[in-house]
């Protein structure tokens, strides 16, 4: 079935996908390019960034090549781009460390800073150490859309607010960093087992289709009048703008809301074929999801440059004060990253569509991918009972409790709990294989929300992360 | 009757001890404290955001089931509660057969045993005792204690490693109900409160967070507080000299700042908030005598205080205006913010007979400073501050705190230590040949187990091999010995 599939691909789409991504790399080479010419500075933590950024982007880029074309060198060469990436994400870990004086864990850069460098780091470990020759073709993308954010995001040294000023901080969000790089990394295993496993490609579309609904959805709770709601920026402080203390000033961009709105629904259409087709019993109307995902993904393209477009720079007003205000995309990392990172998935299940004979010849075994995703998450349990503990510690030094129930730590908790009861399942009802891969999967999905989702959607007391 | 009760009770038991029944209470915390941060919760919002958020009806329902303070609600506690209950249900149900395998670890090796034991290896065998010597070295070469045990047949050995490894869940689940525990007694016995204080007044209550005010056994008073900035002007430190009395006396002082809380008696104050009273505390100035001859003095000065500048003269702050004004020859009070500040004093001469205002800075309409014995030029205003403290007594915070390095523990020993079961034992095939049989078991990580039993086997060969050679080595010599005579 999915051999017959993926037959059926025309060749002239993998072409366009190429093309697609060269373009992008030039993009960044170029952007690389005007901003060395502007700064005449080489060795810059910017700049090593965006070395960084070009080289992944290149890694995964050479793994999208595998996946369209199936020659094998490709992965070798994106194995060889993860390193250098990685030098020169170390090399910008360095330098900011250097320059802030501190382990860089102090903001949501510098912690996506760390994050995007464990995660690569662990990548080629898994490649090394357990064969998992694709791995990256999951954990790049994240590394990518990690280093996009952190393009956006504020990024100058800032002092440290007193409260930030604890030795259990920096022990916090390193194991913190460490934690989700290694549920990252189970989460890649878990798919590669899910392909490995011979689960359905339809499904797969069905996951493609769920997180980009999610995706959108999240989005969407910014949907106001026909518009999306952003916050505003204040280019005089390079901050995000405020009302009051606390308050942030939103503005709204016309029309956009509408194109997320449909954005929404060419998401939503691969999954309710899926479901057509379940209830039918009938897998005539897949190859109609399949291609519903390719006008998703098209119009998620459309919908990630009309945001670039209006969100870059621009007036508009707001609902909550009389006047136009300036926003920037530095306003809206998570809704451009949220844009970019549903691009991605859908990429990358393309490539399974067309692709699926060439992975799963070069991964390991499923029972060997199976006891990796389990080690993997018996490595990031307790360390996520470690980053717990020490949040609390800190917490109680600070604020005078250890726990106080604010989101970021109520989801914490949540993820705790999901990883313990994948721990059970597995250690004493013998949970292998697909049911277990699916909590992992679900636990990334919980971890996601709480580094993300809960920033984006629910404020608290982490505020400055 | 008795056993129908016994029976449902019995049934109830199963249910609560099944890990099961764990995970599904699992998930349920896990869906409602999601809904506690997707739904606007009371204690953190205002009154009037959380009414323009739900409509009344919604809100009225919300309100009802406690959705509104999910992680107050008596339900919430109660599936805690729960939950500490299957953990301790399915402790006892599995603990004692663990328990038994624990302190008395299975030892010998009959057939049957040897049989059903997945990982093993024969060795061919001379003799038995040079057999067991040989795995006997090899295992303590890779470090473990192998112990003889007589069998009515014959010898065996038995090694073991990281035993503890079988009792990692009961740790872990230990250190869960001791957080639990902590948690619990704070929930019942803590509490919370503010208090601000100003420089130099003690204070021996505590606004309690739900309303009412608790009295301390003994009072805290500030001594100083402060605020340190960096260059760009946003604030690096803030720190407050508190000092603890006790029937009057002191008996504690600590400069706290935030992320280092002042402990006395459980009872925990933190630097939470800081900033100005509007009153003034000290002046510092210079007096100089007007009459250019004699020494200038640095001097400081508090509200109503006077000090003697030289035998015939003192002076006195008598007043002090945060923010002043002049008109028609008067100085007002405009506002209570120190944005513009004026002091009076008044220089008393005895030589002149007479005292003399004085105010600073200099207003033109009502100076008398030419009649002064004395000029004076302010250095420094320092202004009262007060200095907020979060004040918190957790008594079963040391609950929580051995709980997590419990759990800590707990996991490291079962996620990391292998528990390694060894037995060796001569034995006779079929045909009666003698073998030397090599088994083991592992709790986890079975590939990597097998990989070392293979690796133990191949030394006892070795062992044996070399044993052989020196052994015969040994009779020739002793051959050689006996010709020789």
């Amino acid at each position: 079935m999915a051999r017959a599939r993926a037959e059926q691909q025309p060749a002239t789409t993998g072409m366009t996908l190429i093309v697609l991504v060269g373009l992008g790399v030039a993009f960044l080479l170029f952007m690389a390019f005007l901003n060395v010419v502007k700064t005449g500075n080489v060795l810059t933590e910017s700049n090593l960034l965006y070395a960084a950024l070009i080289f992944y982007a290149g890694a995964g880029s050479l793994y999208l090549g595998f996946g369209v074309t199936g020659t094998e060198s490709y992965v070798k060469f994106a194995s060889l781009a993860t390193w250098a990436g990685l030098l020169a994400n170390t090399g910008a870990v360095a330098h900011r460390w250097y320059a802030a004086g501190h382990p860089p864990f102090a903001s949501i850069y510098e912690m996506l800073l760390s994050f995007v460098w464990t995660l690569a780091a662990l990548t080629l470990v898994a490649e090394k150490k357990y064969g998992v020759k694709v791995i990256g073709t999951i954990t790049l993308p994240v590394a990518i859309v990690g280093v996009v954010l952190m393009q956006l995001l504020p990024s100058e040294v800032r002092p440290l607010v007193p409260a930030l000023q604890s030795t259990w901080l920096h022990v916090h969000v390193t194991l913190a960093m460490l934690a989700y790089a290694a549920c990252a990394l189970s989460f890649a295993l878990a798919m590669m087992f899910l392909i490995q496993d011979k689960v359905e490609t339809e499904t797969f579309m069905a996951g493609t289709s769920l997180f980009s609904i999610a995706t959108y959805a999240g989005i969407l709770t910014r949907f106001e009048n026909g518009g999306l709601s952003v916050v505003a920026w204040d280019t005089a402080n390079k901050s995000e703008a405020f009302l009051s203390r606390g308050v942030r000033l939103f503005v709204v961009i016309p029309d956009l809301g509408w194109l997320m709105v449909l954005g929404l629904a060419a998401a939503a259409a691969p999954f309710a074929v899926y479901l057509y087709a379940r209830l039918k019993k009938d897998d005539s109307f897949l190859p109609i999801g399949d291609r519903a995902i390719f006008v998703s993904l098209l119009l998620e393209v459309l919908a990630l440059v009309a945001f670039l477009i209006r969100a870059r720079d621009g007036q508009y007003g707001s609902l909550d004060a009389e006047g136009l205000f300036p926003t920037s995309l530095k306003a809206s990392p998570f809704i451009l990253s949220g844009l970019v990172g549903s691009i991605f998935v859908s990429l990358l299940y393309l490539m399974l569509l067309w692709r699926r004979h060439d992975l799963e010849r070069l991964l390991p075994t499923a029972e060997t991918l199976d006891q990796i995703t389990y080690k993997t998450i018996c490595i990031a349990f307790p360390l996520l009972t470690l980053m717990i503990a020490a949040g609390a510690y800190w917490a109680n030094r600070t604020w005078g409790s250890y726990w106080s129930w604010d989101p970021k730590e109520t989801w914490a908790a949540i993820t705790w709990l999901v990883y313990a009861g994948y721990l059970h399942m597995r250690i004493t009802r013998g949970w292998r294989g697909r049911r277990a891969a699916y909590f992992a999967i679900l636990g990334f999905a919980v971890v996601m929300f709480t580094f993300f989702g809960v920033t984006y959607l629910l404020p608290g007391l982490h505020a400055y992360a | 009757m008795a056993t129908k009760f016994g029976s449902t009770g019995r049934k109830l038991w199963q249910l609560l001890s099944s890990v099961k029944t764990g995970v599904i209470l699992l998930m349920v915390v896990v869906i409602t404290s999601a809904a506690g941060t997707l739904i606007l919760q009371r204690p953190a919002t205002e009154p009037d955001e959380i009414e323009r958020a739900y409509s009344p009806q919604v809100l009225r329902v919300l309100d009802a089931v406690g959705l509104t303070d999910v992680f107050h609600a008596w339900w919430f506690v109660l599936m805690l509660l729960l939950v500490s209950v299957a953990i301790v249900a399915a402790s006892v149900e599995r603990f004692p057969n663990a328990w038994r395998y624990f302190a008395r670890p299975y030892k010998t090796t009959d057939e049957s045993f040897r049989r059903a034991l997945a990982t093993q290896k024969q060795i061919p065998l001379k003799n038995e005792e040079s057999g067991l010597v040989a795995a006997e070295r090899t295992l303590h070469r890779m470090g473990f204690r192998p112990e003889r045990l007589v069998g009515e047949e014959h010898i065996s050995l038995f090694a073991e490693r990281n035993r503890l490894s079988e009792m990692a869940v009961y740790i872990v689940h230990a250190s869960l109900l001791l957080i639990f525990l902590g948690g619990i007694v704070d929930g019942l016995y803590g509490w919370r409160g503010f208090v601000s204080l100003t420089q130099g007044e003690p204070v021996n209550q505590i606004a309690v967070r739900e309303g009412s005010a608790k009295p301390l056994s003994f009072s805290v008073r500030c001594d100083g507080a402060g605020q340190e900035n960096y260059q760009d002007g946003t604030p690096k430190r803030w720190w407050s000299k508190l000092a603890v009395l006790e029937n009057g006396r002191e008996v504690m002082n600590k400069e706290i700042a935030v992320n280092d809380p002042l402990v006395y008696r459980g009872v925990r104050f933190y630097q939470a908030s800081y900033g100005m009273t509007g009153k003034m505390n000290k002046l510092l100035l210079t007096a100089t005598p007007a009459s250019g001859t004699g020494q200038a003095h640095d001097i400081a000065l508090s509200l109503n205080e006077t000090l003697q500048l030289d035998p015939d003269t003192a002076v006195q702050l008598t007043r002090f205006i945060p923010d002043y004004v002049v008109r028609d020859g008067q100085v007002y009070r405009r506002s209570e913010e120190p944005q513009n500040p004026a002091v009076q004093l008044l220089v008393k001469s005895k030589k002149l007979a007479k005292s003399v205002e004085v105010w600073l800075p200099r207003i033109p309409e009502v100076a008398q400073n030419q009649a002064s014995p004395y000029s004076f030029s302010p250095r420094d205003l320092q202004m009262g501050y007060f200095t907020g403290l979060e004040v918190s007594h957790e008594p079963g915070q040391w609950g929580v705190w051995s709980g997590c390095v419990l759990m800590g523990i707990g996991l490291v020993v079962a996620f990391y230590l292998v528990h390694m079961r060894i037995w060796v034992v001569p034995v006779r095939g079929a045909g009666g040949d003698l073998a030397l049989w090599v088994g083991g078991t592992a709790n986890k990580n079975r590939e990597v187990f097998q990989q070392k039993l293979a690796k133990l086997v191949d030394q006892i060969q070795n062992e044996l091999k070399q044993r052989e050679t020196e052994s015969e080595a040994c009779e020739t010599k002793h051959a050689i010995s006996m010709v020789g005579n």
